[in-house]
């Protein structure tokens, strides 16, 4: 599948993709109305009473200390767009780098050290390395995402190195390199556009993860720090619900349900649109 | 090189990697430890001695040798937070996080493995559809949402409130089962939709292979399609996923269940090591974890020339 008008035929003819796809645009637009400046700027102001239940004014009740559930958890709409944006691309650039890299150099010591590279990220416990990186860095804000990028990137490389270790041996390539052409214009121009198909999965999968982890991280204290996000309202709503108060746990447990279960039918959907007999089994 | 001494060489290069990536985030770029172990006024020879004592005078190399050393010998030093020593506490941590995780993640896969199977055999129709959906569903909730509505929805007077609301006070097969349950199904329920969609997939791919189309040809009944030749075939697949989910599940899972329910295993010391900074229990942890995850791997390795001889 080539042409991106081909891929969209096939999208648009699958129901669930489609779902997916609404969802995360409909997702997409709060981030940017948050962004703008138009949604969600009351997030931080306590002018509500102690866990008030949901009406007219706070449509989503209260928490704690008094602030709007609502605009709370549509604020956090955008911390899982930064988050997501950045770990998804920079993961795949990242990933597509060093598996093309390794797979155009397939069997010399580039390969090697990409590979090792790999399998050694892959076996620290994710949580655990995060957790080093956190350490590391002492408190910087940006030491989840940072972690997330060194371990999300492997499988993109591992599935880009396959793919380029097959498409070097195709025809095109070899009259390119026949011709004479260098091997860093083969790469970036004839090799990775071959692979957008994985790109493109790999980033809506590396955004599911990354909003997913965020909410993990950020209730054992190594995510979020400044601002609002749907982990920070979990943390929070882990007290709240043994006593009865649900507003935290149910608006940004349902955020976030919606938004990855939109991802990963539009993941799915691209999969099958990239992959037909993939699809057909 | 033969298969087993390649695998195992790779597997110490491996383990080299790993322990030189929480050596340089753990040690060589964390924290400076002087000033938390020394008291106030203290003189610059004191510092000097503290320093020496820590190694800090000592060149890159060699300061991750004595790493690797501490890390081979277990000589892991102290908690900085209670004093006592590492060993001991991994020693009385890790049969709790074991009797809390293992029957979650058993669980968990062999559901997987008969979901999937139920639904690679009904491949396109009904019954599939729905495994497929609610798997998707089951794997776009959260970890953390799962525990608080298990824990609402169990533990508490807003649900059926059967099972104790946290802790781990566990002495005999009853108390073991209250403590455990909750938490098992969490674990379970996170686990279980990624399980049937992959497994699904394994089975899928491996019924639709020429052998088993001629076996069926020749009448193979139903019952020796599906345990001579398609999960026989599916092993290796079926191993990997497995061995490779244990320091996912076990440290991983561990880590937010036992901080969430407050339970006495590896993951609350894991939690209580990061939000205290405890270096010498949490360099511990990071290294012997991923050396025991290579060692896992190396034996996965060992596993699939059992079951499949071609390989090597």
């Amino acid at each position: 599948m080539s042409s991106s008008r081909q891929l969209w035929t096939q999208l648009r003819g699958d129901k669930a993709g489609m779902t997916g796809l609404i969802i995360v645009l409909f997702f997409l637009l709060l981030a940017v109305g948050v962004w703008a400046g138009v949604l969600g700027q009351d997030w931080s102001v306590a002018n509500g009473g102690r866990w008030e239940s949901p009406g007219a004014e706070f449509w989503f009740g209260t928490n704690l200390l008094g602030q709007d559930v609502f605009q709370r958890s549509i604020f956090s709409v955008r911390t899982a767009f930064e988050i997501g944006i950045v770990v998804a691309v920079l993961s795949t650039v990242v990933g597509a780098i060093l598996g093309a890299l390794a797979g155009w150099y397939s069997n010399t010591w580039v390969d090697g050290i990409v590979l090792w590279l790999m399998g050694v990220l892959d076996s620290i416990p994710f949580y655990l390395f995060v957790a080093a990186v956190a350490y590391a860095l002492q408190g910087k804000g940006w030491a989840m995402q940072l972690a997330m990028i060194a371990t999300f990137w492997t499988t993109t490389g591992r599935l880009v190195r396959a793919e380029v270790m097959k498409i070097k041996s195709r025809e095109f390539i070899l009259s390119a390199r026949a011709i004479g052409l260098p091997d860093p214009i083969i790469l970036t121009r004839h090799v990775l556009p071959n692979t957008t198909h994985i790109l493109l999965v790999q980033t809506s999968i590396a955004f599911v993860a990354a909003i997913k982890t965020e909410v993990i991280l950020s209730f054992l204290g190594l995510g979020v720090h400044d601002g609002v996000s749907w982990g920070l309202m979990l943390a929070e709503s882990t007290q709240e619900v043994l006593a009865g108060h649900f507003a935290n746990f149910l608006a940004a447990s349902l955020m976030l349900f919606t938004l990855v279960i939109g991802f990963n039918l539009l993941t799915d959907a691209l999969q099958d649109a990239f992959d037909p007999k993939q699809a057909a089994l | 090189m033969p298969y087993a001494l390649r695998k195992v060489f790779h597997g110490l290069l491996l383990i080299l990697g790993v322990t030189l990536i929480s050596f340089i985030l753990m040690v060589w770029f964390g924290p400076d430890q002087t000033y938390t172990l020394i008291g106030k006024n203290a003189t610059a020879e004191q510092i000097e001695e503290v320093r020496r004592q820590l190694g800090y005078d000592q060149p890159f190399w060699q300061r991750y040798a004595n790493y690797l050393t501490e890390l081979f010998t277990l000589n892991l030093g102290a908690s900085q937070s209670s004093g006592e020593q590492v060993t001991a506490i991994l020693k009385r941590t890790l049969p709790v996080t074991l009797a809390l995780m293992i029957p979650g993640f058993l669980l968990g896969n062999l559901l997987g493995i008969s979901l999937g199977l139920t639904a690679a055999r009904h491949k396109g129709r009904r019954i599939d559809q729905l495994i497929s959906g609610l798997s998707v569903t089951g794997m776009s909730i959260s970890f953390l949402v799962i525990i608080i509505f298990l824990q609402v929805f169990l533990s508490t007077p807003y649900g059926l409130n059967l099972f104790p609301v946290r802790g781990w006070q566990v002495t005999d097969p009853a108390s073991y089962l209250k403590y455990v349950t909750v938490p098992t199904l969490s674990l379970i329920f996170v686990t279980l939709g990624y399980n049937t969609r992959f497994y699904r997939a394994v089975f899928i791919e491996e019924s639709s292979k020429d052998h088993i189309r001629t076996a069926r040809a020749y009448g193979a009944s139903r019952t020796v399609l599906l345990w001579k030749h398609v999960l026989k075939n599916s092993m290796v697949p079926v191993i990997t996923r497995f061995m490779f989910s244990i320091p996912l599940v076990v440290i991983s899972g561990s880590l937010l269940i036992e901080s969430y329910f407050g339970i006495p295993g590896v993951g609350k010391l894991t939690f209580d090591a990061i939000t205290s900074g405890d270096q010498p229990v949490l360099k511990a942890l990071v290294g012997l974890t991923a050396v025991a995850f290579v060692a896992i791997q190396i034996l996965t390795d060992f596993f699939y020339k059992l079951v499949d001889p071609r390989i090597g």
